[in-house]
């Protein structure tokens, strides 16, 4: 099996709403693989070349298009942006937020075979084509609907309020403690997210005592949880490349520029929440197929926690981040509040998580996110994160979840 | 960086003066003062600067005070923001005020949008004009971003630095030095195009006037709303007094405000604020003012070929292409549209090497401060610098282009969010 390198990518910018633009998903699309060929070492000719030798293929990421802009069969979508993809083998993935985890999965597998030697990975959603509530029970879909989501308003936050309520009781914690950990979680992002140019909440404003003062006016309950613990309705695309050496040979770039992929875990939970919750019942971790997902992307790149110097995960909710923390084994599980309050998942701490912003602070259009976290992994090793760069990254992990984490999808990333 | 853990605003209950306290409340952390002519203003003042940033939680740190408390917030305070009415007697009244009672070293700035920074620094005694700066901030100051820090000569670098360290990084805001000339970099830039779109519209009037222009100059020519339907939701009395003061002092004719719009402004006919103005919003029709006729009619749908053909490019993200429509059309609409979209460009680099620091200062203005596509990423789509002088020549006055555009840099703005795919 070939080793398998990420070659860059691009995103949109996740503050626009196209729907006010007047603009659509070609236009989204057609911006995406103009950046593309414009600032990564992927060409238009490369694209046309490789194709002429069935080397190429494209691999689309995406949860519910179908809802949200009344749109299906998105596999052939890029040939209508570009004539340089008619006959490139395209085919849409689909696993609630973590689609285009699996869409990177497939693309990893089919460049390690050596069918392909390059392999293009877009994750898009938009998500502004109708109101909050609408696009809420939308979102209900990547939970069981008709037991979890259906005529239940805004089914996800209050999934994960549950999860919340249930870490409490889990690992007997101080409520307020608890809640106020969650509000450390939201800042952390949300100022992260200020050093990023493509995130959604760049310009907004949240500090611990508006994360805090759940309830009020400007910070409404959702279930347990408040606005300001949940991750952000967002228009936007993530485009990342994996590619082999030979097409890396081809192009006269160095090896050691580029990250290999080092490891992956992809472990399905339960689809049921409280099913999750019952099956962790004596598990020490209360998601115990997004802690083995980690493991098992661990295992493969033969890293643990210690070689793992910038994470990405998936904090749809604040109270996912949280439990990630233990799950990625920065600390015990039932001692995540350590990492947070002692400041080592900061930007500037020892295992920061989320440089980027997150789900809340970047933006979350769910069929983008898991190609927008392997793009900040390769920015963020190869040193090309600009103002939210952390320092001598080696490797980085990230962590999508898909539904209530019902998939669970981990990678690592690193220089060889 | 300098901390400025007590801030004035005096006269917070305006939206400006709200926004402004929003902001220095909230990203400042600030404990803010607002000043207002009552206790029930300030309260209104307190509410509206929490609901401008969305969060409530930061009224912990504003406490309403009236002009009867200015002595005790100004003695306290480690800045002081003034954004009374935009009457020189007014402002000068409320600086001699602060004057009395600042201590040294306190940063003190006039929100002003026009009168000359350098007349209210005579308010002052030399140990306070040294830190006394215009700072101009956009409404609303949520979402625009953009500051023009106008200093004097009095200021010492190290206040000047201190005051821009603490404008973009604590506040974010995007910051612009200017000079002190009426109405600065952005709102120069911003109300003459505006103006000249109400001079057209006088001069097309038998095409249809308001609405004819604006559907010539619409979102798809880079910007959230046309240029009329802007002066009638910012007001056609704002609108007047900020042309009227530039016009006073610089007698360009360009801003010089259409006899019409006086006329409607002394109806009282100022716009979506008393719902009538250039248009009117009825419960089962959207009216236009028809200067022609001086009554109000029915809004017309204008169907310009190269228009249309434009926005079904920009629907695919084709912008150069949908750009080509527009330059290759030979429509006296297409002309206008152009000579719009160059006489801004033109105007936008000019002003900048004139007043400003750099020429890029103009692009951050119309972004930050009109959220308008930006005058350097509009050179890229039309197709670059020796296209656009080509442009120039053909379609402005006479004049030598090739200097103009001589030290021209690429933006760094990205153009495709500004240039909507709809009329």
């Amino acid at each position: 099996m070939r080793d398998v390198y990420v070659l860059g990518g691009v995103q949109t910018d996740f503050e626009r709403n196209f729907k006010k633009e007047g603009k659509g998903v070609l236009a989204l699309l057609k911006e995406v693989s103009d950046d593309l060929f414009e600032k990564t070492i992927i060409k238009e000719q490369d694209v046309r070349d490789l194709n002429k030798k069935n080397k190429i293929a494209l691999f689309i990421g995406n949860f519910a298009a179908e809802y949200y802009i009344n749109q299906g069969h998105l596999g052939p979508l890029m040939t209508e942006v570009n004539d340089c993809f008619y006959g490139v083998p395209s085919a849409r993935y689909e696993a609630a937020c973590s689609s285009s985890s699996v869409a990177i999965d497939a693309a990893i597998t089919k460049v390690k075979s050596g069918d392909y030697d390059v392999a293009i990975v877009i994750g898009f959603e938009l998500m502004k084509t109708v109101n909050s509530k609408v696009g809420g029970d939308f979102l209900g879909r990547a939970a069981l609907y008709d037991v979890e989501a259906k005529g239940i308003e805004f089914p996800f936050p209050k999934l994960f309020g549950k999860l919340a309520e249930e870490t409490i009781k889990k690992y007997n914690l101080d409520e307020k403690r608890y809640y106020d950990n969650l509000a450390s979680i939201s800042v952390i992002n949300y100022s992260n997210a200020k050093r990023n140019p493509n995130a959604q909440t760049r310009k907004w404003f949240m500090d611990k005592l508006q994360a805090n003062s759940r309830g009020i006016e400007t910070n409404a309950y959702v279930g347990t949880l408040a606005i300001s613990d949940c991750s952000q309705v967002t228009d936007g695309a993530a485009c990342v490349v994996f590619g082999s050496e030979e097409f890396l040979k081809s192009k006269k770039e160095n090896l050691n520029d580029y990250p290999i992929v080092k490891g992956y875990g992809h472990r399905t939970a339960p689809f049921i929440f409280e099913n999750k919750i019952k099956e962790s019942k004596n598990n020490n971790y209360i998601l115990p197929w997004t802690r083995q997902a980690v493991v098992d992307a661990y295992e493969r790149a033969n890293l643990s926690v210690d070689d793992i110097d910038v994470f990405e995960t998936h904090d749809c909710f604040t109270s996912s981040e949280y439990m990630a923390i233990s799950a990625f084994g920065i600390t015990e599980p039932g001692q995540e509040y350590e990492a947070i309050e002692s400041g080592k998942i900061a930007f500037d701490g020892e295992k920061p998580i989320n440089p980027s912003g997150g789900l809340i602070g970047c933006g979350h259009p769910v069929g983008a996110t898991g190609a927008r976290m392997m793009l900040d992994l390769y920015k963020q090793v190869t040193n090309q994160a600009g103002e939210y760069q952390i320092k001598n990254v080696k490797n980085a992990m990230m962590l999508n979840l898909g539904g209530t984490a019902t998939t669970n999808y981990c990678f690592i990333i690193g220089k060889k | 960086m300098r901390e400025f853990k007590k801030v004035t605003v005096i006269g917070a209950n305006g939206a400006v003066g709200s926004g402004v306290s929003g902001i220095f409340a909230s990203f400042g952390g600030a404990l803010v003062y607002v000043v207002a002519r009552s206790k029930e203003k300030a309260e209104i003042a307190k509410t509206k600067a929490s609901k401008s940033v969305k969060a409530s939680s930061i009224e912990e740190r504003i406490v309403p005070k009236t002009y009867d408390d200015l002595k005790f917030c100004i003695e306290e305070s480690d800045l002081i923001f003034e954004s009374v009415a935009e009457n020189l007697e007014i402002k000068k009244e409320i600086h001699e005020t602060i004057a009395k009672y600042a201590k040294e070293g306190t940063i003190i700035g006039t929100g002003t949008s026009g009168l000359s920074i350098n007349e209210l620094k005579e308010c002052y005694p030399n140990y306070l004009k040294k830190t006394f700066f215009g700072i101009h901030f956009f409404n609303p100051p949520y979402s625009l971003t953009l500051c023009e820090l106008i200093p004097t000569k009095d200021n010492n670098d190290k206040s000047t630095l201190e005051l821009e360290e603490y404008l973009e990084k604590k506040l974010f805001r995007k910051v612009i030095k200017v000079k002190d000339v009426p109405a600065f970099l952005g709102n120069r830039i911003g109300f003459r195009f505006m103006n000249m779109a109400l001079e057209y519209a006088y001069k097309y009037q038998d095409e249809g006037g308001i609405d004819y222009i604006d559907s010539i100059l619409g979102p798809y020519t880079g910007r959230n709303m046309p240029p009329l339907a802007t002066v009638d939701f910012v007001g056609l009395d704002i609108h007047k007094a900020i042309v009227d003061n530039i016009y006073e002092s610089i007698k360009d004719d360009n801003f010089k405000l259409p006899e019409y719009v006086n006329d409607l402004v002394k109806e009282n006919k100022i716009g979506l604020k008393v719902n009538e103005g250039l248009y009117k919003k009825s419960e089962d029709s959207n009216l236009v003012y028809d200067i022609k006729t001086n009554s109000y009619r029915e809004i017309q749908k204008y169907n310009f070929n190269f228009k249309e053909k434009a926005i079904e490019e920009f629907k695919k993200a084709n912008y150069k292409e949908g750009f080509n429509y527009i330059k290759n059309d030979t429509s006296s609409e297409s002309k206008i549209c152009l000579t719009f979209l160059l006489d801004y460009i033109v105007y936008a680099i000019e002003l900048s090497k004139e007043i400003s620091e750099k020429i890029e200062d103009a692009d951050i203005a119309m972004v930050c401060g009109f959220n308008w596509l930006p005058p350097l990423s509009l050179i890229e789509v039309l197709g670059g610098k020796d296209e656009v002088i080509k442009l120039c020549c053909k379609y402005l006055e006479k004049k030598n282009y090739k200097k103009v555009f001589e030290e021209i840099i690429s933006s760094k703005y990205d153009y495709r969010s500004f240039i909507r795919a709809k009329e």
